[in-house]
């Protein structure tokens, strides 16, 4: 059974000025006739969502992600066509929408259970519970404005976990907290999947959409681009949106009298990806394409972590592989086993230049973006190989 | 209209929540607390009183401007709350859903609460005045509860217009407080309105005209109906304008809901 579906779906917002909307900007409007420029927020959106399943929602930003969730919620009207659902809603608010500073903790878990449309009673039954969860125990009876921003996210968090949607939005909220905090919340997340629940997860945690759903939509300026399996959206994602869009600061140059046509991202069976787990192998295929003969090229690669720290750089002349010369076209391979780096999302940058380093061919940086995902409980940047050894003394 | 029923029925729980979160907070961290909900209809009174007699001299009871001007501040917290009930609550509108009539409804019913308190108040006073005229209250008084309901369908009416209002124009405060005080002039708030009948007279050929039109404004009517319960010597004037002015803000009512539940769909959109 379909939870939700939509047919058609679009939705026009007004351009509208700076600031406030006033009369003075209204008047001449309506003179004019009611003609208004606008934007198509959402336009032709067409997916359906089976009950039970966990479905990201990734795309760049503006691309009316937030938008399609106030479709779904109802707190949008659409411009045209039908979103329908079955069952109840809830939102997991932008956290602590609904707050009020002067109230206190506990008169604040009550107002918000209200507003989210849990009953009174449950709250007040869970009430402990609730508050052990938000770790807010001395200070319950404090005006929330004294709270930290952790301790209100805790608050507002412990609060919308006690709803009992059948289908639950969640539009980028995770993102808050401390670590054990968040651990928290997607152990939450996951128990109202165990319990069949429908979710909704708009997020820009890439390896958070990954690891969670079962279905990923993809939305690029208003339209519904893709919708299938996590990887594969996301593989498309990475690949086309963030490149083409200009999310990255990507630069592409040389003389391309050898040119690297296809790159390829290939996982241990072989197959094109973007997410590799760590301790797999990863091969990087290259074909390039000479346009004359060239003595001794030198092929390098480098990983940089989406904030610009270079991790590894290497090329075949410091490997000590060289090419005696390339013509026409022809294939390049790079294997890295065991893939070492881990969690986290990392830019492959390429390069093909003259052996005395003079003459840049092609160069290709920060151009092949791809996502590690760690499966281990091990911490850090890298994974080392360790070997824990135990002596007792005699 | 039913719909409104099953709305405010489905929501209980929300709407007492939203009614008690507005009572909390308005006196929260002041001295005197809510004893400022009577202290402030009272001060106003006071100050009409006094300047009253400085510019007039005698002539219009204390106790006509008390009653006139505790049953304005009510209206006046409705409408002022009301205006900002959706726009200051933007956050929740753009990402919960729930029928928005409950943001005005239960911004009015805190102040309908608050307006009950003082009417405890404005009695004690009222009596205090009448007993040195050598009068007592009206036992008709007992119908005031009921007034206020009624005064209160006519209040929730203007703040479901303003509320609104100010979303698609933020200019709506500004126009609403000029156009407040000048309603407040136009209403017997502190003149009764046999004054009104008094300057009638004297102006014949456009009098009986004035009065009738006078009596169409449902404040005027809402107020004089408080008096006509409480003060002994005071009539209500039963006259057509006075019935029509009584009916109006049931017509009101049906058109500022019916205005609010269009505009509404587009809430999210604007704020």
């Amino acid at each position: 059974m379909n939870a939700i579906e939509a047919k058609g779906l679009g939705k026009w917002y007004r351009k509208q000025g700076v600031g406030l909307p006033t009369l003075v900007g209204a008047l001449p409007r309506w003179l004019r006739g009611g003609q208004t420029d606008g934007f198509w927020a959402l336009q032709d959106i067409n997916f359906s969502i089976r009950q039970g399943q966990t479905v990201g929602v990734i795309g760049p930003n503006g691309s009316g992600k937030s938008s399609l969730l106030g479709l779904i919620a109802q707190t949008m009207v659409p411009t045209e066509g039908t979103v329908r659902t079955t069952g109840r809603i809830s939102a997991l608010l932008e956290l602590g929408a609904g707050f009020h500073s002067d109230l206190s903790g506990r008169e604040n878990i009550f107002l918000n259970a209200a507003i989210l449309g849990i009953p009174r009673e449950d709250i007040r039954r869970r009430f402990d519970h609730i508050v052990d969860f938000a770790e807010l125990r001395e200070f319950i009876d404090m005006p929330v404005k004294h709270y930290s921003s952790g301790m209100y996210v805790r608050l507002a968090f412990s609060v919308a976990v006690e709803m009992n949607p059948d289908i639950l939005l969640i539009d980028e909220v995770l993102a808050v907290g401390d670590m054990s905090f968040q651990m928290k919340c997607l152990d939450r997340i996951r128990r109202f999947q165990k319990k069949g629940k429908t979710i909704l997860f708009v997020s820009h945690a890439l390896e958070t959409v990954e690891e969670f759903c079962n279905d990923v939509l993809l939305i690029h300026e208003g339209r519904l681009i893709m919708q299938g399996n996590p990887s594969d959206v996301i593989f498309t994602y990475l690949k086309q949106y963030m490149v083409r869009i200009g999310m990255l600061n990507v630069e592409e140059h040389g003389t391309r009298e050898i040119e690297m046509r296809s790159i390829r991202l290939l996982d241990e069976t072989g197959a094109e990806t973007a997410t590799f787990n760590t301790g797999s192998a990863m091969t990087i295929e290259i074909g390039y394409h000479a346009r004359r003969r060239i003595e001794k090229p030198v092929f390098g690669f480098n990983i940089k972590t989406g904030n610009g720290f270079y991790v590894f750089g290497s090329n075949t002349q410091i490997a000590k592989i060289p090419i005696a010369a390339v013509e026409g076209a022809g294939r390049v391979r790079l294997r890295i086993a065991p893939l070492t780096l881990k969690q986290g999302r990392f830019f492959l940058s390429l390069a093909v230049h003259s052996w005395d380093h003079v003459t840049q061919y092609h160069r290709q940086e920060d151009l092949h973006p791809f996502m590690i995902k760690d499966v281990s409980d091990d911490k850090g940047v890298f994974q080392l190989n360790c070997v824990w050894e135990h002596q007792p003394t005699p | 209209m039913a719909q409104i029923i099953t709305d405010i029925t489905h929501h209980g729980d929300l709407i007492w929540n939203l009614v008690a979160r507005d009572l909390k907070i308005r006196y929260r961290g002041s001295v005197l607390g809510l004893l400022w909900t009577i202290l402030n209809p009272l001060f106003m009174a006071v100050i009409y009183i006094v300047f009253l007699r400085l510019l007039v001299g005698r002539g219009i009871a204390n106790e006509d401007i008390i009653i006139g001007v505790f049953a304005w501040q009510f209206t006046m917290q409705c409408v002022n709350s009301g205006m900002n009930c959706v726009t200051g609550n933007a956050s929740l509108v753009k990402k919960v859903y729930f029928p928005r009539i409950i943001l005005p409804l239960a911004v009015n019913l805190s102040a309908l609460i608050n307006f009950l308190l003082t009417l405890v108040v404005q009695w004690v006073l009222v009596a205090i005045l009448l007993m040195m005229k050598g009068t007592f209250l009206d036992t008709a008084t007992l119908w005031v509860p009921l007034m206020s309901l009624y005064h209160l369908l006519f209040n929730f009416s203007l703040a479901l217009l303003v509320a609104a209002a100010n979303v698609y124009f933020r200019d709506t405060q500004h126009i609403v407080n000029l156009l407040m005080s000048a309603w407040f002039f136009m209403s017997p708030v502190m003149y009764p309105l046999s004054l009104v009948e008094t300057v009638a007279r004297a102006h014949p050929w456009i009098g009986t005209w004035i009065t009738h039109v006078y009596l169409l404004n449902p404040m005027t009517v809402i107020i004089t109906g408080y008096r006509a319960m409480q003060l002994p010597g005071v009539a209500f004037p039963w006259t057509a304008a006075s019935v029509a002015g009584l009916l109006a803000p049931l017509v009101i009512l049906l058109i500022a809901y019916i205005v609010f539940q269009r505009a509404q769909r587009y809430f999210s959109d604007l704020l």
